[in-house]
């Protein structure tokens, strides 16, 4: 009698993928608000999430990709924030806006990566990268774009340096375009506090950013 | 060995994180004038007559709009992800999803070649997608609970216009109610187009799941202008 | 029909008779592993272990053979235009007269429908083979 078994003990099948590429949310999912994919999702509908997910994810990026600093760290802050997302989502109350509560994940995630980093980063570390990135351009280059560049990467450069509550609170007023009272939820301290903040990381950058005018 | 940072135009070595009254302190300039609102002004061009003259207003001025610049710049950057982080995320939720399937997220299939069971979410999304697909109506939340589970409501409520609400307990082990929120166009008939909703949700769990729907609650809860 | 051979047929033979079964049934997109086998692949791509890899391989399929008996689970995917419960019990049908052709077994199949897609991706309408076995007992 044949059997299967038998035979494939000889010569086993190729393998098939078990499970198949995620497939998307549909263009009219993708269409919907913020609130019925945040009560859809909330009932388990996956692709409502995904298509939250995709509307978001850029914004979010951003913020990690400038607390961070760089983008291998983002992206895992980024993937780990939207899982804790899904994870969390049957807490979201929906009395705050869907993106102030996911900023508020992704600005908890990159200062805790921040905060782990930094308990184990050497000096050493820390100065093979910094003067290369705070070095002055070259006296008299011409380019225009090119002082474009030196002055993105000083900029760049004294964000890091930046305490990192002042920087998150920098980040979301000036790169994002955030209100302080939307900053303030996202980062769990009061308006005062956030525009003392953000006023101190203006000061502090443009102090920096003076040899670059 | 720590490294201690300092902040640029602040304390040196200040600590990193702290978040004390020092850090929440906008000292005012010389002249008296509060330090962030005379950098909003500048960065605004909102500055008034003393902010313009003020020697010290004017050196906060410029260092506003010299940082301003680049800052902008930094701003109009648009950096984007790879794909391979979302497609890592929806793939961590599907398969957690699938592996973490539990009996009261399931839906009891009238099958007679044996036990069958359908995932609960799935069978809302294709109801809501049912009702997303009718002109002026958009699905929110879809709750499909079996008539049998004695909780929520009975299935009596005769709302179903399908003569069969009538079914108690586990007399009825495949029959489910559906409670759907919508919003709603704003102009289209509420009446008319939430009897039809309840009639698509009805012959949708027939037609697509295979599942009876014994009754269909309906609530708008907002309505929205065409863009 | 039966020769005087002494058979044995391990749960793992079950379960890929009854995944490659069930991919072939028209409306059924994808199979999709359960808890235990996402645990089972995890720990064979952490150990090494080869007998774990293989019982991925049937992923979405598990199954128990006791007393001449099959326990079969299935956990499928399919899409709109495919009544789920019809779909269930083409599948159990399916699967119940496959593994009995092939391993003498009368098995007890329990499909659990986990998605329903709205729209079927390209790639998973071109991979999906011909069948090849008859179509499952038609109603």
């Amino acid at each position: 009698m044949r059997t299967r078994g038998a035979r494939e003990d000889v010569c086993p099948p190729p393998r098939v993928p078990a499970v198949p590429r995620e497939p998307e949310p549909t263009p009219a999912e993708r269409e919907l608000d913020d609130t019925t994919l945040v009560v859809r999702a909330r009932e388990g509908d996956v692709r409502a999430f995904s298509a939250l997910a995709q509307r978001h994810q850029a914004a979010l990026y951003r913020l990690a990709l400038r607390l961070v600093g760089n983008a291998a760290d983002a992206e895992d802050a980024l993937q780990e924030s939207l899982l804790d997302a899904w994870r969390r989502l049957d807490r979201f109350r929906g009395d705050s806006a869907f993106t102030t509560w996911a900023y508020r994940i992704v600005t908890n995630r990159c200062l805790d990566l921040l905060r782990r980093r930094r308990a184990t980063v050497s000096v050493e570390q820390v100065a093979e990268v910094a003067p290369e990135r705070l070095a002055a351009p070259e006296a008299g280059a011409p380019e225009h774009a090119a002082e474009v560049d030196a002055g993105l990467a000083a900029l760049r450069a004294a964000l890091r340096t930046l305490p990192d509550e002042q920087r998150a609170c920098f980040v979301l007023r000036e790169l994002e375009g955030l209100g302080y009272a939307e900053i303030a939820e996202i980062t769990g301290a009061s308006e005062t506090a956030v525009r003392g903040r953000i006023h101190r990381a203006r000061r502090g950058l443009a102090e920096v950013m003076r040899s670059w005018r | 060995m720590e490294v201690g940072r300092t902040v640029p135009g602040g304390p040196a070595g200040e600590t990193l994180g702290a978040a004390g009254p020092a850090d929440e302190r906008i000292e005012p300039l010389a002249c008296g004038r509060d330090a962030a609102d005379v950098w909003d002004h500048a960065v605004e061009g909102t500055l008034d007559a003393h902010e313009r003259d003020c020697p010290h207003c004017r050196a906060a001025a410029a260092d506003a709009l010299g940082l301003d610049g680049v800052v902008h710049r930094m701003a109009a950057e648009r950096p984007v992800p790879p794909p391979s982080v979302l497609d890592g995320v929806m793939q961590a939720v599907i398969d957690t999803v699938t592996a973490e399937l539990r009996p009261q997220d399931l839906l009891a299939l009238d099958s007679p070649a044996g036990p069958a069971r359908l995932s609960r979410a799935a069978a809302a999304r294709v109801l809501r997608h049912v009702v997303d697909g009718m002109d002026g109506m958009r699905a929110r939340s879809c709750r499909i609970e079996p008539v049998g589970s004695g909780s929520g409501r009975t299935g009596t409520n005769g709302a179903a216009g399908d003569g069969a609400a009538t079914n108690g307990g586990g007399a009825d082990p495949f029959g489910v109610t559906v409670a759907i929120t919508v919003t709603a166009r704003f102009g289209v008939d509420l009446a008319s187009v939430t009897a039809r909703v309840r009639q698509m949700v009805v012959a949708a769990g027939e037609q697509a799941l295979g599942v009876p729907v014994r009754s269909v609650d309906i609530a708008v809860v907002d309505l929205w202008d065409e863009p | 029909m039966t020769p005087p051979v002494r058979l044995t047929v391990g749960d793992a033979v079950v379960a890929r008779i009854a995944a490659a079964t069930a991919r072939e049934v028209p409306g059924v997109v994808a199979l999709r592993p359960d808890l235990a086998q996402t645990l089972l692949g995890l720990a064979g791509s952490l150990l090494g272990d080869r007998s774990a890899g293989d019982a991925l391989s049937a992923a979405g399929a598990s199954a128990a053979v006791q007393d001449g008996r099959a326990e079969i689970a299935l956990t499928l995917v399919t899409t709109l235009g495919h009544n789920a419960r019809d779909l269930s019990a083409a599948v159990q049908r399916a699967v119940a007269a496959r593994v009995r052709a092939e391993t003498g077994l009368d098995a007890v199949v329990r499909v659990t429908v986990a998605d329903v897609l709205l729209d079927v991706p390209q790639a998973e309408r071109e991979s999906k083979q011909s069948p090849q076995v008859p179509p499952p007992g038609s109603r």
